[in-house]
């Protein structure tokens, strides 16, 4: 693909800032890393050699006990990885289980010394962060409740943007009364106050809904009352594009709105778009971090950055651990999208770079 | 916190039911409203009402006649008065006349009284209504359950059952007769009794109780029904002696009658329609030790009860030695690891630590505050009916309503492990429905324990044999074997995880739901769920009740068809506590049994009978029992020697507590001097069972 030489140049600006760039690939590492989460952090091993066939557990269906030769209750229930590795390193033959880095999943409860609790980070067990009330790995909720927010983000500023561009173009560029009703009804539309809409919906839908249904209905509503603060930005933008002459002479060869808008006027505003991603980004996550603090969010028990904030909360004193993990967490995460934020902005600033001298 | 639901509360509890009434003044921002009096109306009613028999009731709510036919029939003069006037000497001279005087006594001499008791509630009070639309709150045990006197209570620590039920001891009445043959109670009135307003308690505020408790102004249907049906008459004598009749002759007859409080009459002139509103920051007089005075209500953050100045009870047997504080302080504070914060800081006097977390983590023995001396903590093992948690199935719904499938369940989830780890042993299984009625509770039934083998064995009979991809099983027809799990126990998530996962090993899997505790009563009262984790609250009766959980026509409307076979079309009954909608024709039989029963006997015969039936029938999976509450408190706050009684379900149910004045100085000077004193560690083990 050929760059326009000016987004070159703003790529260029882009990279030179070496704290937003770096953050950025920071960030796409770690969400190329979350997406093989099952891989890195679970309590289902990489690859199992038994009697000299290779098992890859991970993706692949439950297997229960017995496939691996175990007996009794271990042979009728699905397979604990750690243990079989146990089992096997004690026959001692060339059965081998290769368990990820951090051996444990989100839901597992891992008793310690008996008892389900709070237990303090230690590396020995392999619970880097310590375990939440209930014993389980907090590395691995924090990983998986990672992986659910940047992709809620990442959906979530996907739809506001379609939404918000087009109609915000649409509005800049036909105008009169089209623009004066949308603009009335955004205004009626941003004033219903989000988080009740939120609360209402979610005492009204049956639990019964699955865990990704529940995140989708979540979304929609999210989107549905997010999606007008980009439209004012848009439409500016697209009232001062239109009067230029490049629109006139696109509409004088004869093209379409639609070909005017999404070729012509919108990748002249696009900078304006790009700078605003990464805010929109920290808005979703925190949002759904928000709201799952206040258990309103996703239904138990689906790993989460906020649950961990509400548990660590509630246990502030005797064990400091989950809330320090989990503030810590999310304040990385919301820096490094922050520096990326800033890093935009100043690329693609037009006093930099601009074209009319 | 509060543990059980309060709606539920409210179903199950009889004490509840034996409610208040108000008090004499007036708030400022209340006084627009036009004074009125229903005098006339008060005086018509008692007038003209009239007995409708018990089974006329039931057939109204089948729909077999209507309510028009009952006008009509009681204007006719069909049914018998229900308030009816006598003369002192038409009283049965041979009445044997009980006063309870006999009976230990409880607290301690060595009580002092005066001295500010602080401690928390959750949320500030909706209204000071004991009764009505919001009235059952967190708050309503202080100026209702706990404090307002009854004509008699139960002794809290004799708990044997004797020829007339439990043992009693005076309050409002200075004695009483029980009359067997007639099913009714006489009671004689103290007549140094007096409302916290200085007026005498009298036979006209026992009247008015039932106006009261039978009005639809009232805005609670459950006191309405309660009131109609579970009595027969109320006969005046004088002024301070009347009978009230009771529809059977059941074993604990005269806890009914007993258990009652009077309502002010005086109070209440302006008892009507808007009642709800008028009423909502009136304090009712209270015959008990603590009222509310106006300039003590702080909207919002904090209320206090003072003690009434020459109580008329303070120098009684039974209750000198109680109620020592002069005045109780509840700051609302929302959030339970807050007030723990608070109560560290000394702001609170005392805190429920039952819960393993607190007890062992927030609160811990190695903790200064308690190695030093300062706060001390105790275990105290109490006996009385335990409440029910456990999981609650829905045998009305798809593959529930199949006992393999329920039998199943049952194996697959893991109590064992939510106690032994979770709740780290302290807790024990719960064994049967009615765990911890003494002599009524079956001691032959044992709890189906977690074993993957046997639930893979049960749910292969109902035709589960192969797990899905996702360790699930599933049926030839593709159905999984999927169920949702529902709480309004937001503290209890944590052990839905750990059940869930659990499950999972056998197969079984739980979808997890905690909506708010009103959206999940919701749920169960409308029969919505599959499976539930709830519990119903149960106090101190004698005898476990069946009808309201298992009698099948609180399961469906026509449950059987005529020849006995179910009704094809049969839809549960919404708003019954037959939440496992169990229908079972030789259970109704028994149930109708044990309720005509008079016999303790013959009664706990049924009972383990009927134990059988539903352990059998598997739709209920017990879960555990804390035999014991544990405690927090800061040095200062004494105690009896013995700590407290037999049937309290938390340290301050019974206040017996005191504050010593000068013991609080000098902890808080030894505190800031870093002077310490032996540690308070007590277990109390004196009721423990087993």
């Amino acid at each position: 693909m050929k760059l326009n030489p000016l987004t070159a140049r703003k790529l260029r600006r882009f990279r030179s800032l070496r704290r937003g760039y770096y953050s950025f690939w920071l960030l796409i590492v770690l969400t190329g890393l979350s997406l093989v989460a099952e891989l890195l952090v679970n309590d289902k091993a990489i690859a199992v050699r038994y009697e000299g066939e290779w098992f890859f557990p991970t993706y692949a269906d439950i297997r229960l006990g017995d496939v691996f030769g175990l007996e009794g209750e271990a042979g009728s229930t699905p397979v604990s990885y750690r243990e079989l590795k146990k089992v096997f390193e004690a026959q001692g033959g060339d059965n081998l289980v290769i368990m990820p880095p951090v051996p444990f999943g989100p839901y597992e409860n891992t008793a310690y010394d008996g008892i389900l609790r709070a237990t303090p980070p230690d590396a020995g067990r392999g619970h880097y962060l310590g375990t939440d009330t209930t014993g389980r790995d907090i590395f691995a909720r924090l990983f998986y409740g990672f992986r659910t927010a940047i992709l809620f983000a990442a959906a979530f500023t996907a739809l506001t943007y379609l939404i918000g561009i087009s109609l915000g173009c649409m509005m800049g560029y036909f105008g009169g009364l089209f623009d004066l009703l949308f603009q009335r009804i955004i205004e009626i539309w941003s004033n219903i106050p989000f988080l009740y809409m939120v609360i209402i919906i979610f005492s009204v839908i049956p639990g019964t809904y699955s865990i990704t249904a529940r995140i989708v209905i979540l979304l929609t509503i999210m989107v549905l009352f997010s999606w007008t603060f980009m439209t004012y930005y848009m439409r500016t933008e697209t009232y001062r594009e239109k009067a230029r002459d490049y629109v006139s002479a696109a509409r004088v060869l004869g093209a379409g709105s639609a070909r005017v808008i999404f070729r012509h006027i919108l990748p002249n505003t696009i900078s304006t778009v790009v700078t605003f991603i990464p805010f929109t980004v920290i808005a979703a996550i925190t949002y759904i971090t928000a709201l799952d603090f206040l258990g309103w969010g996703l239904p138990p028990p689906t790993p989460s950055i906020g649950e961990l904030l509400k548990q660590g909360t509630a246990n502030l004193t005797t064990a400091p651990w989950i809330v320090s993990s989990a503030f810590v967490a999310l304040v990385f995460i919301l820096t490094v999208v922050t520096f990326i934020g800033e890093a935009i902005r100043e690329a693609f600033d037009p006093r930099k770079f601009t074209t009319y001298k | 916190m509060r543990m059980h639901d309060p709606k539920i509360l409210a179903a199950a509890a009889l004490l509840a039911l034996l409610a208040g009434c108000g008090g004499g003044k007036q708030e400022a921002g209340q006084a627009t409203a036009p004074a009125t009096d229903n005098t006339a109306e008060v005086e018509e009613y008692y007038r003209s009402k009239v007995k409708v028999p018990g089974a006329l009731w039931e057939q109204l709510e089948r729909g077999e006649i209507t309510q028009e036919e009952i006008d009509r029939r009681s204007a006719a003069g069909e049914f018998p008065k229900f308030f009816r006037y006598a003369k002192p000497e038409d009283l049965p001279a041979d009445l044997a006349w009980e006063d309870g005087m006999d009976l230990p006594e409880i607290g301690s001499p060595e009580a002092k009284k005066g001295g500010t008791f602080s401690f928390f509630i959750d949320d500030f009070p909706r209204t000071l209504r004991t009764a009505g639309p919001d009235a059952n709150g967190s708050f309503r045990p202080y100026i209702l359950d706990d404090n307002a006197m009854r004509f008699a209570q139960r002794h809290p620590n004799d708990t044997s059952i004797g020829p007339n039920g439990f043992r009693y001891f005076p309050g409002i009445a200075k004695e009483w007769a029980v009359d067997k043959e007639n099913a009714q109670v006489f009671v004689r009135i103290d007549p140094a009794a007096r409302w916290s307003d200085g007026e005498p308690i009298t036979v006209d505020d026992v009247f008015f109780m039932f106006y009261f408790y039978q009005s639809p102004h009232l805005r609670d249907p459950w006191y309405n029904n309660w009131y109609n049906r579970s009595y027969e008459h109320v006969t005046r004598y004088d002024d301070l002696t009347f009978a009230i009749g009771v529809p059977e002759r059941k074993p604990d007859m005269a806890s009914r009658v007993l258990e009652l409080e009077p309502s002010p009459a005086h109070f209440y002139r302006e008892f009507g329609p808007d009642y709800p509103e008028r009423y909502q920051w009136r304090f009712k007089p209270t015959s008990g030790a603590y009222m509310v005075r106006d300039e003590d209500i702080k909207k919002g953050s904090s209320i206090t009860l003072t003690r009434v100045p020459d109580w008329w009870a303070s120098d009684k047997k039974f209750w000198r030695y109680r109620y020592n504080f002069g005045r109780i302080r509840l700051s609302v504070i929302r959030d339970t690891p807050k007030a723990l914060e608070s109560f560290r800081k000394g702001e609170l006097d005392w805190f429920a630590i039952t819960q393993p977390d607190y007890w062992y983590e927030k609160l811990p023995d190695s903790d200064p505050l308690v190695q030093g001396g300062y706060v001390g903590k105790t275990v105290f093992y109490n006996q009385l009916p335990r409440p029910t948690y456990g999981l609650w199935m829905n045998s009305s719904r798809p593959l529930l309503d199949n006992r393999d499938v329920r039998v199943g369940i049952q194996y697959a989830t893991d109590w064992d492990r939510v106690i032994k780890e979770y709740f780290r042993g302290d807790y024990v299984r719960m064994r049967t429905t009615a765990d911890g009625y003494g002599e009524f509770t079956e001691p032959a039934i044992q709890p189906r324990g977690y074993s993957v083998e046997k639930a893979l064995e049960s749910f292969a009979r109902a035709g589960f044999t192969k797990r899905g991809p996702d360790g699930i099983l599933v049926n030839d027809k593709g159905e999984k074997l999927s169920f949702t799990l529902t709480t309004g126990y937001d503290y209890l998530r944590d052990v839905l995880t750990i059940l869930r996962e659990q499950a999972g090993k056998a197969g079984l899997e739980f979808r997890l739901e905690v909506l708010d505790g009103t959206a999940a009563w919701k749920k169960v009262q409308e029969k919505q769920h599959d499976i539930q984790l709830t519990a119903f609250s149960v106090s101190p009766e004698m005898y476990p009740r069946y009808w309201e959980t298992y009698h099948s026509v609180n399961a469906y409307d026509r449950a059987f068809l005529p020849d006995g076979s179910p009704n094809p079309e049969r839809k549960p009954k919404p708003n019954t506590n037959n939440l496992q909608c169990i229908a079972d024709p030789e259970l109704d039989r028994k149930i109708e049994q044990y309720q005509a029963s008079e016999d303790v006997e013959e009664m706990r015969r049924l009972a383990f009978e009927m134990e059988h039936i539903i352990h059998d029938n598997a739709s209920f999976s017990p879960g555990y029992v804390f035999p014991f509450y544990r405690t927090g408190f800061w040095r200062w706050l004494k105690w009896p020697e013995d700590f407290n009684v037999k049937i309290s379900r938390r340290s301050e149910e019974y206040y017996l507590s005191w504050i010593d004045e000068d013991l609080k100085k000098e902890v808080q000077e030894a505190r800031k001097a870093g002077k310490t004193f032996p540690p308070i560690l007590q277990v109390y083990d004196q009721y423990r069972d087993e």
